[in-house]
């Protein structure tokens, strides 16, 4: 019974990361990396005078006066840049391994650990023989008192 | 003194290769002369590089532009303390530097654990290894006291990015973490070398462990400040591939730190331990093989050079001897002791392992993915902060509700009365953090996780703490003096819980940044921008020389709820050496609440300014949060009275 609660407490982690996470929202510049190689994306890029992240700014604000969807800019990106340009893979096909591959490795170890656990659990303790104690009777009540305040 | 420098170097070079052969030539011959003798070869090493080092801070003082080093980084405008920096700024100096401290901290090591008699000759070796590689790179590679063909009149200077004071803090204790690995890891060899597979190696790196983490903690600590205020984007974290290569070691050593715990108490672990310490050790390297092998592309990035395959040919070595040593001794490595109970501090200990090693392997694979996706698709892919954000923010909160689960937990096995004991305030506590920000309008998901776990876990610790003090106040002490005392019994564990105080700043600072907010705006002289609470009315620029820029800086009257609470100062500044790259020099106004993060965009011949306007929320929490991290490591590191004389003890029985 523990170990399903824990499963599934790493379940409902590992599903919170289908919730996208989004910090500021920089709009469709936030999407995109800044193509002057500074590893930025163009909402961040440092440059005070930078030619690629100027043009493709211009290049959003025109297909938003356009009208267009942050879908539509997006394909439109990748048509003229390429895959690259997203700061983010798509989600879908090889890239996949990267948005889940954290999760699936988390989650088998997790499982590795609830089963040894369980299987550690199930098995007879062999304890060994105690030696003969030498404490007094009141020695030991106070040591088990101890044990028990430091256990809480 | 640039051929002392070169001849020290070389010297290096042939000495380490001598400390790698002659404790295990030693060992296999029985001539335990030749063993004594390595650590004479260490502290050689040691006042070596002591000497090359010397040499190269020599050449850049004295401005000896015709060494290509001196040249490349540093001018004469500049000032000595960027100039000192300047040592570690480019490729060769700043691998001198790690050649130095490995040195340095090889001399300390043989000084102070010679007694660990049996293990000290692989140490020697593992770690003369290691400063055989770099010096041979010194040597052979880069090296730093090549001279040019005529001396220029004047050196290129340094990069306009490196003068920041962040300069002189953040490489330097960033190596000494990295370098400070080396050390738990010879032990580590020295351990499955000698099959002496207790708990020694561990007892013996247990400081340098921790003295590494904390370096490489303020490593990272010191490269967001200086991102925060320099590069001036509003952020302090982009998830450059550098950046990511810092964080793996750290997140492996920080698992590292805790799993050690179960092996000293429980005699558990072993295994995972020495593999925990190669992955530091090796993503250590493994950082510094990004910033020299132009494998992928980083702000920074050191000019391209041939060291990239020897980097990665020295990873591939530490890994295969590690895992040929470990794999060998795996029958020694038994567990002694196994999981009672899946509900237990020693499995949550497994889990906090299981997440923070889940992080580095996401870091890691988002890192190297676009490798990986050009390799197998044939595409050129990028990673960016929204991946990165996407992926590891589960991955992080996990990790802060895991924080504040271990210590509730009781050894062996928790009974259902001491966890409705432990965790019935704590989880209300965080309950009512989430029902409150609620009720103040914050829904943001992640942030109000974040927030209501921060909670939970700093009420788990302080629940802990006051518990003990609580014992000790029974048999009469007041409780001042109880919880004094409570720590001073028990440095390590009461450290470790202000350390995660620490970190629950850390957290909240970052989860502040859900709701930054930030407008921009061009402005003509008198005219305002308002965002939140704050206006800003544009005065006007002003132009001005220093020593070694053109300033341009913006002055900007600042309202708080038309209250004027100062003037800010933004400014553009355009450096002798590098007229090209202009810079921005953000203004920050801090408060515990936020930052006003104003950088000056551009300025327009008409006399407008284009300014942008970011306000952060809880910036300070991280910083104190580090301040709070560091007193933690402080008290965690401070020796307990009666440790020496118990490891003293230990020894004498060992002995007999």
């Amino acid at each position: 019974m523990r170990a399903l609660v824990l499963l599934a407490a790493t379940g409902l982690v590992l599903a919170a990361a289908a919730v996208p996470v989004h910090g500021a929202d920089r709009g469709p510049a936030g999407e995109f990396m800044c193509q002057c190689g500074c590893g930025l994306t163009l909402a961040n890029c440092t440059h005070l005078s930078c030619g690629p992240r100027d043009a493709a700014l211009a290049e959003i604000a025109r297909l938003e006066g356009q009208g267009r969807s942050r879908a539509e800019i997006r394909a439109a990106f990748i048509a003229r840049y390429g895959e690259g340009v997203l700061a983010a893979p798509l989600r879908r096909g090889f890239n996949l391994l990267a948005y889940w591959g954290p999760y699936w490795a988390i989650a088998s170890g997790a499982l590795v650990i609830v089963a040894l656990a369980a299987a550690w659990a199930r098995r007879p303790k062999t304890m060994p023989a105690a030696a003969a104690s030498e404490l007094t009777a009141e020695q030991r009540e106070r040591l088990e008192r101890e044990l028990q305040a430091l256990e809480d | 003194m640039g051929e002392v420098g070169t001849l020290a170097i070389g010297m290096a070079f042939v000495v380490s290769l001598y400390g790698l052969a002659a404790p295990l030539v030693g060992l296999g011959l029985r001539r335990h002369e030749l063993v004594r003798s390595a650590v004479n070869a260490v502290y050689a090493n040691a006042l070596l590089l002591a000497v090359a080092s010397t040499a190269l801070l020599q050449a850049l003082l004295a401005r000896d532009f015709g060494n290509a080093y001196v040249a490349s980084y540093s001018s004469r405008d500049l000032s000595f303390w960027y100039t000192v920096s300047a040592f570690w700024a480019g490729q060769a100096g700043s691998l001198l530097f790690w050649a130095a401290l490995l040195a340095g901290f090889a001399a300390v090591v043989v000084w102070r654990h010679g007694h660990h008699r049996e293990l000290m000759p692989y140490v020697v070796a593992t770690l003369m290894a290691t400063s055989a590689f770099f010096t041979g790179l010194l040597t052979f590679v880069s090296p730093p006291f090549a001279r040019l063909a005529f001396a220029p009149a004047d050196g290129s200077g340094l990069n306009p990015l490196l003068q920041n004071p962040g300069m002189f803090f953040h490489p330097p204790t960033q190596y000494l973490g990295y370098v400070g690995f080396t050390v738990p890891f010879a032990f580590a060899i020295g351990a499955l070398a000698t099959k002496r597979l207790d708990d020694e190696w561990i007892r013996a790196t247990r400081r340098w462990t921790l003295a590494s983490w904390f370096f490489l903690s303020w490593g990272i600590i010191f490269g967001m400040m200086w991102a925060y205020v320099e590069l001036g984007w509003g952020g302090y974290w982009a998830w450059d591939p550098v950046e990511n290569a810092s964080l793996m070691p750290w997140l492996t050593a920080t698992a590292f730190l805790h799993s050690v715990m179960i092996q000293e108490k429980r005699d558990m672990l072993k295994v995972w331990n020495l593999v925990l310490i190669v992955l530091t050790f090796a993503l250590s390297i493994f950082g510094t093989f990004l910033t020299r092998s132009g494998v992928l592309s980083s702000v920074h990035s050191f000019a391209l050079s041939s060291m990239g395959p020897l980097f990665f040919i020295f990873i591939l070595l530490i890994l295969g001897v590690s895992t040929i040593l470990l794999v060998s001794r795996l029958p020694a490595l038994r567990s002694a002791a196994e999981l009672d109970s899946l509900i237990s501090r020693e499995s949550s200990f497994l889990f906090n392992n299981l997440i923070l090693v889940g992080a580095a392997f996401s870091v890691f694979l988002g890192t190297v993915f676009p490798v990986l996706s050009e390799a197998v698709r044939g595409v050129k892919i990028s990673v960016g902060p929204p991946f990165f954000n996407q992926v590891n923010v589960p991955i992080g909160l996990a990790l802060l509700f895991i924080m504040g689960v271990c210590p509730l937990l009781a050894w062996r096995k928790a009974s259902p009365r001491n966890l409705s004991r432990s965790f019935l305030l704590p989880g209300a506590l965080g309950a009512l953090c989430a029902v409150v920000l609620l009720a103040l309008g914050i829904s943001h998901p992640v942030a109000l996780a974040a927030f209501a776990l921060s909670v939970f876990v700093a009420a788990a610790i302080l629940q802990d703490f006051h518990r003990g003090a609580m014992v000790r106040r029974s048999h009469g002490e007041p409780y001042a003096l109880a919880a004094v005392r409570l720590v001073a019994r028990n440095h390590r564990r009461y450290g470790g819980y202000v350390v995660h105080l620490g970190m629950i700043l850390l957290f909240a600072g970052m989860a502040g940044g859900a709701f930054s907010t930030e407008r921009e705006a061009v402005l003509t002289k008198g005219e305002t921008v308002a965002i939140k609470q704050y206006t800003l009315r544009y005065e006007g620029a002003s132009t001005y020389p220093t020593r070694s820029a053109l300033v341009t800086a913006a002055t900007l009257t600042v309202y708080n709820a038309g209250h004027q609470i100062g003037v800010m100062t933004p400014q553009r500044n355009i450096h002798k050496t590098h007229e090209d790259q202009p810079m921005t020099e953000v203004a920050i106004r801090s408060t515990w609440r936020e930052d006003l993060y104003v950088i000056l965009a551009g300025l327009g011949d008409d006399g407008t300014a284009n300014v942008r306007v970011i306000i952060n929320p809880l910036m300070m929490w991280m910083w104190v949060g580090s301040v709070v991290l560091t007193l933690g490591t402080i008290v965690a590191f401070w020796p307990e009275r009666g440790e020496a004389l118990r490891n003293r003890a230990r020894y004498v029985v060992e002995g007999v």
